[in-house]
């Protein structure tokens, strides 16, 4: 619906424009928003290295929630570029070194299941004892929380992506000698563009879930707030200023489908041209901005420029840029020995320090830690439950309408991007109204954030049901409930099980905030295992959030091996519409 | 016409690859091969799938390791990749996201020549192969026989003295492989210039009398070479002249006796015959029915090769429902000919049920099935997939597990031997 709205209005506005054929008007707005990104920019860095104050203050005026914005979307963007490289490093080295893919591997499944709250503490307590007397500390802890919500999902595609890359297109580079370098910008990275392109965004997305936790924390008497579109919501909340709450959703939206429309979608129309299969695909993805952008003189010249300073030939001879790339392939097996020698060492160390924390455990704790995760467990599948069953039907008639899911597709979209964290507060005092206590509540919360996923995918999966399969059960008059069962659930079937464990996965990182709402005002809490990663988290009771953090991380692998993966085995053999 | 010059380029000397399975038991692929290429010739290696044809030209290039056997280039013994080699592959193997240009310069940046040289020998590869004007186009953009001209520019451009071809026209249509062979051709045919020589790997018996000076016929399981034959045709050669239609004839006959012996050439050794099974080749059941029932039109019986004409399948696939059929003793194939035996007849002009029944009975004769159905009334009435494949590795340790699994499942399964559920992977009496 965006880009229509946006395509007919820029359309209008193409026809306004059309007596100034060069089109000044896009390179001027490009130098305006170049010029805001400084100024922005430099105010940010006031922030940063400003001295560390006890408290901070946060002004809710509409005016400030910009500044406010921008900085978010800066620590967001920064986390992000953070995450890029990590993905580059990590995937490449597990791809490609069998020894350390054995530890690297796994160690991802872990960390990928271990929540932000766990991070956050150490993280915190460590920065800002580096830089005790400026904000840096806390600004980087801030960037690297929301990293910790980002990277893992991307590293994983990655990786997969390296690991199949077909055959054929590895020998030529085998055939024709490409170094290793060679070999990763011809072959390798554009092979892998377009899943990165699209992680990427589901990246993005899923680090602005704690966004809210992460600018408004504060350990026992200690603020460590930044200021940012989080701490603003939870200040407006704390204060019951209804107006500035809607202001901070409505920042938070807008944020949302400006990086989607400025960045994400350019960029995934732009890994178009990296994908493999031949045949031209039918409707394309389409970005109004990166038109736009391509219609832009600076950037064009800026092409130009580049497309000459390519064509002279270089004057660096044949032989020295080969010997450096053969050097550091002579170099690579030792340097990598080294990193591994000291990542495993560091698991090690990490490991005994763990073990002796958790030896501070009385054995009790560990039969309460399991109470509190099998009613965890129950939360999550409950609010999958709930889930599946309004999304269910409510994707069918949506996805099987080209017309509604025209409208709602993007709509969804931004719901699965929106933080629900920034809603708990009005949704709280909605169940206080009809006095339901947050041990149900929190499935209303979690809820709140995972539907979204489910929601997305079957409409994704309906709409791409083979139209000869429908006009089948349309010639045999099918009943609706026939048609349920023997055509629409068998084909959005791995649809559903990859809504459903994004879902779960999305869940159980919600029983973090859900099950202990300390946000705005007074503690609201509930037993069980999110509850206790927060509050020893809060508490800086170490031991305790070391085991609840490991019972968590356990129990969401397990679930993933025994659930999710024969779920998926079943969707990829029997349910596959591809095969 | 070329100067015929021994000297040779590049060398296998008793060449063995076995490929490791994972359960110790590695699958025997090439066993003691022995060829060579010469300056100024067409080299061409058929056979059956699963003979290895393509794991030797990769050897010969030097992208595998052989497990046993040196490997020669000018009389050095080579350790890794063989200098002077270039491949056009079979799925073209073009990077999708580069134009033609691109795909072709990047090889040659990645000999670190000179941006200047790059580009005047990529140009000249793309006009050597008719590609000019279509330098900015993307893979996708163009036809098979397009692409395949790209991955030969691709291959030109670094001026390799060996052109490596792995089955290069299968996936291009008929028409536009015609041309291509004979371009290619052309510019071998020059003896100025690179390449001096061309080894290819192909299916098919006309494409390699057309280009080969030298056609390496192959068995497998595990691969072996069968023979050698030379092809004594001048070129330009036609491929309507009645001694190309009798070359054609001949390789035909070498390969038929090849894979369908008049008489067992290598009868097991008895000690071993207790353990050992005739392994299936690989023909589903709808094939070997196919094949009779075009035998019955044909009058019961008809020319291997006529079948092939006749049906359009390829000739592989014919050959393995061939041997299917013989093995239920539904033909015989004396030489060249496919007859029908009686009991074939019976098959064929039988109702469905009838059919069912004598092909169940014809399975029981047969001792893979025999034991399957042992395995089954063991493990009472539920036998895992993974059992039946470890089964067919101990007993056939020559052959692809999976493969002859599938085959027997459609056999067991339209005998009602057994059923094969495939979700769960088990097979079921029915």
């Amino acid at each position: 619906m965006i880009h229509r709205i946006l395509d007919s209005m820029w359309g209008q506005a193409n026809a306004l424009f059309s007596p100034f054929r060069r089109r000044r008007w896009v390179d001027l707005a490009l130098v305006a928003s170049v010029f805001g990104l400084v100024y922005g920019l430099i105010l940010m860095g006031h922030e940063v290295t400003d001295v560390l104050r006890p408290q901070i203050e946060i002004d809710l005026s509409p005016l400030s929630l910009v500044k406010y914005t921008f900085f978010s979307m800066m620590r967001g963007l920064a986390a992000y570029l953070i995450s890029f490289c990590f993905t580059l490093v990590y995937a490449f080295w597990a791809a490609k070194d069998a020894r350390a893919e054995k530890l690297l591997v796994p160690l991802l499944d872990i960390l990928q299941s271990i929540p932000v709250m766990t991070f956050i503490v150490p993280l915190l307590l460590a920065l800002v004892a580096i830089f005790p007397r400026r904000n840096v500390g806390i600004e980087l802890a801030a960037i690297i929380a929301i990293f910790t919500g980002q990277a893992w999902n991307m590293t994983f595609s990655l990786y997969h992506s390296l690991k199949s890359v077909p055959a054929e297109l590895q020998e030529v580079g085998t055939v024709y000698r490409f170094n290793w370098w060679q070999r990763f910008k011809w072959i390798e990275l554009p092979f892998a563009t377009t899943g990165l392109a699209w992680n990427s965004m589901m990246s993005m997305a899923g680090g602005w879930f704690f966004l809210m936790i992460i600018e408004a924390f504060k350990l026992g008497e200690r603020d460590f707030r930044v200021p940012g579109l989080g701490s603003y919501m939870s200040v407006a909340a704390e204060r019951h200023d209804v107006r500035a709450q809607i202001y901070a959703v409505i920042a938070m939206i807008i944020m949302i489908i400006v990086l989607d429309q400025v960045i994400w979608r350019p960029i995934v129309v732009w890994a178009q041209r990296f994908k493999v299969e031949d045949t031209a695909q039918t409707a394309a993805p389409q970005s109004w901005f990166l038109n736009l952008i391509r219609r832009s003189r600076l950037i064009r010249r800026w092409d130009h420029w580049r497309a000459r300073r390519r064509a002279r030939p270089q004057a660096t001879g044949k032989a020295e840029p080969r010997s450096a790339a053969a050097r550091a392939e002579v170099a690579a097996p030792w340097i990598t020995g080294i990193a591994l020698l000291l990542i495993g060492g560091l698991l090690v160390l990490g490991g005994f320090g763990v073990v002796r924390l958790l030896s501070q455990l009385q054995p009790g704790a560990w039969w309460y830690l399991a109470r509190a995760d099998g009613l965890t467990l129950s939360r999550v599948l409950a609010s999958i439950l709930i889930g599946t069953a309004w999304a269910l039907p409510a994707g069918l008639a949506i996805g099987l309408s080209p017309r509604l899911s025209k409208i709602f597709q993007p709509i969804v979209q931004v719901a699965a991007s929106f933080p629900a964290p920034m809603l708990f507060p009005a949704v709280i005092g909605l169940l206080a109204a009809f006095h339901i206590g947050l041990g149900w509540g929190s499935i209303v919360l979690m809820l709140l954030g995972t539907q979204w996923y489910i929601l997305f995918n079957v409409i994704a999966g309906a709409s791409a049901i083979p139209s000869d399969l429908r006009e089948v059960a349309t010639s045999f008059s099918l009943g609706r409930w026939q048609r349920f069962k023997a055509l629409y659930l068998p084909s959005i079937f791995p649809y559903l099980v990859t809504g459903c464990l994004t879902a779960a996965g999305g869940a159980w990182n919600a029983s973090i905030v859900s099950e202990y709402y300390n946000l705005s005002g007074p503690t609201l809490k509930t037993f069980g295992l999110g509850a206790i990663v927060s509050q020893a988290g809060e508490q800086k009771d170490f031991a305790l959030l070391a085991a609840s953090t490991l019972v968590l991380a356990l129990t969401v692998v397990i679930f993933n091996r025994l659930v999710w993966k024969p779920l998926y085995a079943l969707a990829e053999t029997r349910y596959s519409l591809t095969k | 016409m070329h100067a015929v010059t021994h000297e040779i380029i590049c060398e296998l000397k008793g060449i063995q690859k076995s490929f490791d399975r994972g359960n110790g038991k590695p699958l025997r692929v090439l066993e003691d091969i022995n060829l060579d290429i010469r300056a100024n010739e067409v080299v061409a290696l058929i056979g059956p799938s699963g003979c290895g044809k393509s794991t030797i030209l990769r050897i010969f290039a030097g992208l595998i390791s052989a497990s046993k056997g040196k490997v020669y280039y000018h009389q050095q013994e080579m350790n890794g990749l063989t200098p002077g080699v270039a491949i056009v592959f079979q799925g073209f193997a073009l990077y999708p996201w580069m134009t033609v240009e691109e795909n072709v310069r990047t090889v040659l940046r990645a000999k670190g020549m000179a941006e200047d040289d790059v580009r005047t020998r990529a140009n000249r590869a793309i006009s050597l192969v008719g590609l000019e004007g279509f330098e900015e186009a993307y893979p996708r953009e163009l036809s098979g026989g397009m692409k395949q001209r790209v991955g030969m520019a691709r291959a030109l451009s670094v001026d390799p003295e060996i052109l490596f071809m792995d089955e290069p026209f299968s996936a291009v249509d008929a028409l536009t492989a015609e041309g291509l062979r004979a371009e290619i051709l052309d510019i071998w045919s020059d003896t100025a210039t690179n390449p001096s020589s061309i080894l290819m790997v192909s299916h098919d018996i006309k494409e390699v009398a057309y280009m080969a000076d030298r056609i390496v016929v192959l068995s497998a399981n595990p691969g072996r070479v069968r023979t050698i034959v030379e092809n004594p045709l001048a070129r330009p050669r036609d491929s309507r002249s009645p001694e190309f239609l009798r070359l054609v004839d001949q390789l035909h006959d070498i390969i038929t006796s090849t894979e369908l012996p008049d008489v067992e050439i290598s009868a097991p050794e008895p000690s071993l015959l207790s353990d050992t099974v005739e392994p299936l080749p690989p023909a589903p059941s709808t094939d070997i029915l196919g094949l009779l029932e075009f035998l019955e039109i044909q009058g019961g019986t008809c020319d291997l090769f006529q079948v092939v004409a006749h049906t359009h399948v390829a000739f592989e696939k014919v050959l393995a429902s061939v041997k299917g059929a013989e093995m239920l003793d539904f033909v015989d194939t004396p030489k060249r000919m496919v007859v029908l035996t009686p009991l074939g007849q019976r098959f064929v002009r039988a109702n469905m049920d009838q059919r069912k029944d004598i092909w169940k009975e014809q399975l029981l004769a047969l001792r893979l099935f025999r034991i399957i159905g042992e395995m089954l009334e063991m493990h009472h009435g539920e036998l895992k997939r993974h059992e039946v494949i470890a089964e067919i590795q101990q007993r056939l340790p020559m052959e692809n597990p999976e493969l002859t699994f599938e085959t027997l499942v459609t056999w067991g399964r339209f005998g009602e031997l057994f059923a094969y559920r495939e979700d769960r992977g088990v097979l079921t009496p029915e």
